[in-house]
């Protein structure tokens, strides 16, 4: 207490320097936490997303099938098995190319049921009053690549069971706006009963989205891939995006830290007398270090101090219209919304003071170990070199 | 009277270069409870040297300083810490007041670091305040005190802890004649009311006037012990 109130009034003497100090310590605790924040925020906006367009709680995928490897598709499906009804949204994916403008285009055809409500495609969509055509949903990109709006008919070309292929008029009954490209580019949605019709395999599914994952343990052919490792390559995305985050962050931190350093070893040279009176008045010497590293460290609760007064409003502010990122981020095709909400973690916030505070006390207290080793009657004359 | 401070056969050097300087030679030195002495010489004589030595600032090279049944070269820094935290208060030359304390601080601070009452604490340190004239400077910085009232603050703050032994270097060495009288009379005063053990290190006249005993040091030896009360009266001339 003692200490810390010497501390405070040492500091408060300093003036300038101990301000510009502490503003740059505030300024690297907020741009760290506002940086983060926003990263985080974009995490778990991409998540919700991958999860309410794509993942559900996860995929059982049919023995043959394999996202990543197109040749799968073919062969890549199977009886729907026993049980799934309620438990998980089957989807059947095909192969097939259409004809905007005259033009091929290779899509793949991804049915499912009209009446589910575990993914965010608008399945309910899926009418038309017009005989003989395939209602479909595409999304925003792939209804810009194809250059189709909502009432547009082309042209789709498939493979039957038999291989042969066949031929109808798609509508486009509904254009669908996701923040995840892979809900979107390439894919035509449409009812798995009509892909049924056309294919042939009915009652059959390339994988299912589980809306229960403990379901999975009731399908042990299939192969299972948990929600949490199908959200590993955002996970992956967004860290590989925050390391910006921590090279300004430290970048800022090691700034500071020089200042305090810098200015540990002067005012220990500076103050040698008060050392030495210290000494005199009967504190160890050990307590003097102590004095001085509090005394250096109290200069980070200034800038987390600082850091609050400013954030803690722009944060509110920030919290509540979102930050937001423009147009470009579609093009970009990757999962990121518009706007993001930034997302303050308790942990983000406690981790980016203790760092701060954790290296001004290192820093504060480097040089001050050099008290340990002085004579008190040098440091008194003021003959310490 | 018993004995509060005594030196045994103290040698001090200090290594200079390849070698060393002897700054004192064979001390032999005894100081009892409640003297009002000094050690005056020339400069370089060794009188800090002793002081500090006195005051477990320093330790000796050879011999025994035992102050307060405490032999000071055996002391840990936590217990020669502890001899002046409660039994030792310095006055320098440079008056040495915490910059950024007030004057109410300045001599609160010896209080703290003994984890003293906070009521406790008011009381000592306006006493304190009261017997150097300061109370109405309590919450001035030291940059706004002049010498003569720095001084007072920093005698304020040696005693405020009521040690049993004042060690004051050069007390007067920053003062105009007024204030060396005043701040004599005061510490005099304390020396009777509240029978501490003052060591002065000087060569002023006007301080020396006020001591009982003066202890000549030359080159680092003992080259006179006189008492004074012979000379100037019970309690000094004035
Ligand atoms: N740490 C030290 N290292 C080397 N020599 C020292 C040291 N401290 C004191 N001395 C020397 O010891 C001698 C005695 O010093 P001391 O400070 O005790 O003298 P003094 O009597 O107090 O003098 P003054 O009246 O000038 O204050 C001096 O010659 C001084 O140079
Ligand atoms: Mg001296």
């Amino acid at each position: 207490m003692l200490r810390f109130r010497l501390a405070i009034k040492n500091l408060l003497s300093a003036g300038t320097r101990t301000w510009l100090s502490a503003s740059i310590l505030a300024l690297a605790c907020l741009i760290m936490v506002m940086y983060m924040g926003v990263l985080q925020g974009w995490n778990t906006q991409a998540k919700t997303d991958a999860i309410n367009w794509q993942f559900g709680q996860g995929e059982i995928r049919s023995p043959k099938y394999d996202p990543y490897d197109p040749f799968t598709i073919d062969d890549g499906h199977a009886v729907i098995p026993a049980g799934a009804e309620g438990e998980a949204v089957p989807i059947l994916v095909r192969q097939a190319s259409i004809y905007p403008q005259g033009r091929l285009q290779n899509i793949t055809l991804q049915g499912l049921p009209k009446h589910q409500n575990l993914l965010s495609i608008p399945t309910g969509k899926f009418t038309t009053e017009k005989e003989g055509v395939i209602p479909v949903v595409i999304g925003k990109r792939m209804a810009k690549t194809a250059n189709l709006k909502v009432g547009d008919m082309t042209t789709l070309r498939w493979r039957d069971k038999g291989g042969t292929f066949d031929a109808a008029q798609v509508l486009v009954a509904d254009i669908f706006r996701t923040n995840v490209p892979e809900a979107d580019m390439g894919i035509l949605w449409l009812d798995i009963d009509k892909l049924y019709e056309m294919t042939g395999l009915r009652g059959e599914a390339s994988y299912l989205v589980l809306s229960n994952a403990g379901y999975h343990k009731n399908v042990p052919s299939w192969n299972y891939i948990s929600k949490e490792t199908l959200l590993e390559p955002l996970e992956a995305m967004v860290a590989a995006e925050s390391i910006g985050a921590y090279v300004i962050f430290f970048i800022l931190t090691g700034l500071a830290a020089l200042a305090i350093f810098d200015t540990q070893v002067l005012s220990i040279f500076r103050r040698q007398k008060e050392i030495g009176t210290f000494i005199a008045l009967g504190m160890t010497r050990k307590q003097v270090v102590r004095m001085f590293t509090i005394e250096g460290t109290s200069l980070s609760f200034f800038g987390v101090i600082l850091a609050a007064i400013v954030g803690i409003p722009f944060g509110v502010w920030l919290k509540s219209t979102g930050v937001s990122l423009g147009k470009p981020t579609e093009a970009m095709n990757i999962n990121m919304a518009q706007t993001i909400y930034p997302v303050f973690g308790t942990s983000l916030i406690l981790g980016t003071v203790i760092i701060i505070v954790g290296i001004s006390a290192l820093v504060s207290y480097l040089p001050a170990r050099k008290i340990a080793h002085m004579e008190p009657t040098l440091a008194l004359k003021g003959k310490i070199q | 009277m018993e004995e509060i401070i005594s030196i045994k056969n103290v040698v001090k050097r200090f290594p200079v270069g390849d070698g060393f300087f002897t700054a004192l030679q064979d001390i032999n030195l005894e100081f009892k409870k409640g003297e009002f002495a000094g050690l005056v010489g020339p400069s370089g004589s060794g009188k800090t040297t002793l002081l500090n030595i006195i005051g477990s600032l320093d330790t000796p090279t050879e011999g025994e300083a035992i102050v307060i049944g405490k032999d000071i070269s055996k002391l840990s820094h936590q217990q020669s810490a502890d001899l002046r935290n409660h039994n030792v208060g310095f006055i320098f030359q440079e008056y040495h007041l915490l910059p950024v304390y007030t004057v109410y601080e300045n001599v609160e601070f010896a209080l703290l670091l003994q984890n003293i009452g906070a009521a406790e604490r008011k009381k000592a340190v306006m006493e304190a305040l009261d017997w150097v004239g300061l109370t109405h400077k309590k919450d001035s910085k030291p940059d706004k005190l002049s010498g003569g009232e720095s001084q007072r603050v920093a005698v304020a703050r040696a005693i405020v802890k009521r040690p049993a032994i004042l060690l004051a270097d050069e007390p007067s060495a920053n003062l105009d004649a007024e204030n060396a009288h005043n701040i004599m009379k005061v510490m005099k005063k304390l020396n009777e009311e509240l029978d501490t053990t003052f060591i002065f290190s000087t060569h002023d006249e006007k301080v020396m006037q006020y001591l009982d005993r003066i202890v000549h040091l030359k080159d680092g030896r003992i080259e006179k012990d006189e008492m004074m009360k012979a000379k100037y009266g019970v309690h000094g001339a004035h």
